[in-house]
Formats: C-alpha cells, sequence, structure tokens
C-alpha cells in the first residue's frame, strides 16, 4: 500500500480542523499505513506537549511503547493530537495550544479529551489515532465525531510513554472511522511490557469471533438525555434486537456515585503526577533561577498551568490532606470496588452493558464557554464508570441529531473480554450507514 | 472550603492565586465538594484495592544496564558544566 498524502493537504486539512499540534516534516509514502497519536504519548521525532504550556520545548528521547509498536508494524505517524491540558475536559477546550474542531461542524468541540484523535479518525481516509481515556476521552470524541472508539481493559496497553494524569485509570486505545481497525490495532499495541508492570498480568487477547447475544441496558444510564440521543439509542436497540441481541433493562445502582468517585481519584493522583512540572528538565525552563526554591516553583507553574489544570491540582491536594483522606480517598478506591462488583453481576448474565455514550451531541464552543466546572463534570456521567472499573468499553457511531451531528452509544464487557467488542464493532458496522465529514480540500 | 483554605491548599500545591483566581476557585471547589457529599451515602467495602485489577511486581535481573544516553537526556535541558539548573535552596 502506498500512502496518498501531501504535506501540502496535510497543513491544509490541519488548517481548518486544527487535529495536530505537531505534524510529521515529510509523508513517508511507502508506509503500510497512517496514525496519529494523542499528545500525550512520547514521540522521539515531534514535540509533545500533552496540551500544556509548561511542556512547550519537550522533545522526548524515546517512543512510548504504543507508538513505538504502531511503528514497527509499519505505521507512519503523521502527527500528534490536539488534547484538553493533561487530558483534564471533556470538550478538548481545556487546551493550552491549540482546540481541535468538529469535523462535522467547525462551530462545535470535537469532544475531550482525545478531541484531536476523534477528529483525525474522522477526517482522514484509511487513517487510525490513538487515544488515552482516563474517565472518557476515547468514546467521547469518538461519539461527538462520529467514529468508533475503543478504551480496552486497563493494563492491556503498556502505559510506558504515557505522560500520566491517573496512574490507576490511564488507557491507550483506538479511534477509526473502520470497525476493523479496533481490533487490528489493539492486537498491535497490546501485550505485556516489563516497562509497565500493570501491563503484565494480563491473558492473552482472544481474537475468534465472539457475537454478541444480550445486553444489559442500567436504567440510571438512560436518565438525563437529550431528545436526539434518546431516539437515536431507542432505535439502535430495535437494530439490535433486529440483529438477534436480547436487550435486558437492569438496575445498576452504584453508577451515581461513580462520577464524585472519579473526580476524587483522578485529581488525588494528578496532583501528585504534576508536582513534577517546576521549570527544570523539561519542557519550559525560563523562569528567574535567582528566585528562592518555593518561590521558583511557584511562579513557574502558575504562569504556565492552564484554569482547568490549577483546579484540578487544588482539587486533588484538598482531598488527599491530613482529615479528609478517608471521607474522600478511601470512600472513592471503596466506591470503585462497588462499582467493578455491579459490572460483574451483570456480566454474568450478559455479554456487555449498553447506554448512550454521551447524554447530548457535540456542543458549540459557545455554549461551553458558559458551562460551570461541575457542568462539564456532570457531562462525563456516562463514561466514567467503565472508566472506574477499568473494564474495556467501546463507542459506534448509533445515529444522528436534528442538529446532523453524531450519536454514539458505549457497550461495557468484562475485564480481558475486549474480544466480544470487536466482534459487535464488526457486526454492527455491517448494519450502519456510517455519515463521513465532507472534507472538501 | 473557605478563602483560607484554598490559599493552604495552593501554597502546598505550589501555586500562586491572583485575588480574582481565589474568588472562583474557592466558588468552583465549593460547588464541586458540595457534589461529593454524595460519596457520603455511597455504599462501601473492606477488599478495596488502589487499582481496577490485581497488578503484581515486575523485577528484572539486577544487571546495570544504560537504555537511553544521559547526554541525550541533558541535550535539552537547561545546564551548567554538566547539572541541571534549579533555584537557589534558601
Amino acid at each position: 500500500m502506498s500512502i496518498d498524502m501531501t504535506m501540502e493537504r496535510m497543513r491544509a486539512i490541519n488548517d481548518r480542523y486544527l487535529m495536530f499540534h505537531a505534524m510529521a516534516e515529510s509523508v513517508d509514502t511507502d508506509a503500510g499505513f497512517t496514525f496519529s497519536a494523542k499528545d500525550n504519548l512520547t514521540s522521539k521525532d515531534m514535540e509533545t506537549c500533552a496540551g500544556s504550556k509548561i511542556l512547550i520545548g519537550y522533545k522526548p528521547v524515546f517512543d512510548a511503547t504504543s507508538i513505538a509498536r504502531m511503528r514497527e508494524e509499519g505505521g507512519f505517524l503523521m502527527g500528534k493530537t490536539n488534547m484538553d491540558e493533561f487530558g483534564f475536559g471533556t470538550f478538548s477546550t481545556n487546551s493550552g495550544l491549540e482546540v481541535p474542531r468538529n469535523p462535522h461542524d467547525v462551530e462545535r468541540a470535537c469532544g475531550g479529551s482525545s478531541g484531536g484523535s476523534a477528529c483525525a479518525a474522522a477526517v482522514f481516509e484509511d487513517h487510525v489515532s490513538l487515544g488515552v481515556s482516563t474517565g472518557g476521552s476515547i468514546c467521547c470524541p469518538a461519539s461527538f465525531c462520529g467514529v468508533y472508539g475503543m478504551a480496552p481493559t486497563y493494563g492491556r496497553v503498556s502505559r510506558y510513554g504515557l505522560i500520566d494524569y491517573g496512574n490507576s485509570l490511564d488507557k491507550i486505545g483506538i479511534l477509526s472511522a473502520k470497525a476493523g481497525d479496533l481490533r487490528r490495532y489493539i492486537n498491535v499495541m497490546a501485550g505485556k511490557d516489563p516497562k509497565d508492570p500493570t501491563s503484565c498480568v494480563q491473558p492473552e487477547l482472544k481474537n475468534e469471533e465472539r457475537s454478541m447475544k444480550s445486553v444489559a441496558v442500567p436504567k440510571e444510564g438512560i436518565e438525563g438525555l437529550s431528545k436526539d440521543v434518546e431516539s437515536a439509542f431507542n432505535n439502535a436497540l430495535e437494530d439490535l434486537k433486529r440483529m438477534g441481541i436480547d436487550v435486558e433493562y437492569v438496575d445498576m445502582p452504584s453508577l451515581r456515585f461513580a462520577m464524585p468517585a472519579y473526580y476524587v481519584l483522578a485529581t488525588s493522583e494528578a496532583s501528585t503526577n504534576l508536582a513534577r512540572y517546576v521549570g527544570m528538565r523539561y519542557g519550559q525552563q525560563e523562569g528567574d533561577l535567582s528566585l528562592k526554591f518555593d518561590d521558583y516553583f511557584s511562579s513557574f507553574r502558575s504562569e504556565y498551568f492552564g484554569d482547568e489544570a490549577k483546579r484540578r491540582i487544588l482539587l486533588g491536594t484538598y482531598t488527599r490532606m491530613a482529615g479528609f483522606r478517608d471521607r474522600y480517598y478511601a470512600k472513592a478506591l471503596q466506591v470503585r470496588k462497588v462499582v467493578i462488583d455491579d459490572y460483574k453481576r451483570i456480566l454474568a448474565d450478559h455479554d456487555a452493558v449498553l447506554a448512550p455514550t454521551m447524554p447530548f451531541t457535540a456542543p458549540r464552543f459557545d455554549d461551553i464557554s458558559k458551562m460551570s466546572a461541575l457542568d462539564s463534570y456532570k457531562a462525563d456521567y456516562l463514561t466514567i464508570p467503565a472508566n472506574i472499573a477499568g473494564t474495556p468499553h467501546m463507542s459506534v457511531p448509533c445515529g444522528y441529531g436534528s442538529d446532523g451531528m453524531p450519536i454514539g452509544m458505549q457497550f461495557v464487557a468484562d475485564h480481558w473480554d475486549e474480544n466480544v467488542l470487536f466482534t459487535m464493532a464488526e457486526d454492527w458496522e455491517k448494519e450502519f450507514d456510517l455519515r463521513r465529514p465532507e472534507v472538501t480540500i | 472550603m473557605d478563602r483560607e483554605t484554598v490559599e493552604r491548599v495552593a501554597r502546598a500545591a505550589h501555586i500562586k492565586l491572583t485575588e480574582a483566581e481565589l474568588e472562583a476557585y474557592s466558588r468552583d471547589l465549593n460547588e464541586i465538594l458540595s457534589y461529593f457529599e454524595l460519596l457520603d451515602e455511597a455504599p462501601g467495602c473492606d477488599d478495596y484495592g488502589v487499582n481496577p485489577i490485581d497488578v503484581c511486581d515486575v523485577l528484572r535481573d539486577d544487571e546495570p544496564r544504560m537504555e537511553i544516553d544521559p547526554d541525550l537526556l541533558l541535550k535539552d535541558m537547561n545546564t551548567y558544566e554538566g547539572y541541571v539548573r534549579g533555584p537557589r535552596l534558601s
């Protein structure tokens, strides 16, 4: 296969949609396939900033394992995709750098935090993009941009070379307009890597076709939906029934506790991870060295961290402080276990748990600017439970709203059972008429 | 979470806040923490861990090795005679 792409066209497309923060210097037309990667995965030939001003100028000397394995498979890394700063967001608007535009309507967000990846997957032909999910950062943008997106089981893909957000939550996965790419490229990236011990307990990834027989729809997962999402989801359920899949409504009471538990865990972990950014060793290093130790760090961090990064650092620092730790952090860990147990209970009788991916279609940028921080956090309530549980999950396009914007539904399977999701995506693709955005460049 | 607490947390996190930021974060964090009170109603359990799956330690042989050339790492760092430059300690 030869790559039918020129740098001129790549730049023109990027000028319109802003999916890339950094791009390759030339096109490798002999590569086997093209891919892009979220900019929190280190790449040795491109600047890596994770959407943050504090990392401008950081040129890693090594590839993340996921990128290295894609290159070994013959992939050409086209670019590094824009994202919310360190993954802190639902719309990719919390970026210190560029904000990607939805290819179905450039006045709307791509979703977050792997927004640039979803945009690239939707726009480029025969292209796959690596995303990273902590609380829904693959499925949300996949839903908003109308592509397939999968976050595998926590630990399935090595996190070596990933700029950490929440170590117990981060998962590297795939976004593509083609369902078959999920199986193909998760297989490329999966497997044990001694550089990430959490990847070393995984059982072998199964690949024989395993069709889905039944799904459970939690009643708590179909509350608070927009009319468009509700309608598209109900139509999709009818399609699933026609495909011979049983649909059963179930109770999953733990879902309402997952969102606060997630934000406690994620911000606790993030606030410790971000302690390393002090204006030394990498990225921005141009602070006033005549300042005292504490003043130097504080000045530097205050200048270069964005608004949401500061908010999450403050929140995570607070919930870990003496006197509050048991109330917040320890309780959040318990809730995670309760959510996992709830999934296991339901998945003992069903192949997957199913709900819409997001409660609404991609919002306009001017509407996002009116949302409070808590409003944004609440928008993640459907994607968070699977992420806190570390279970594999996948968003597939399932309809379009009255505004023409894509709508997705999210399947959640048991730990290490990606195979049933791969097969579901492949079966669904035969039934669903995917609309690609019109790219006239 | 009052203003003084926000200031104390910010100092611990090495973040300097302007007056406007103090005001805004106090308001936001109060709203968020009020929502987190939902956790008080959540069921608990004893058998919880810090990861969503069981993980195990992975050990390698205790043999010296160098995977990344230190000179490469130093290339983009702010250095002086091979040392990373930082602020003074006092």
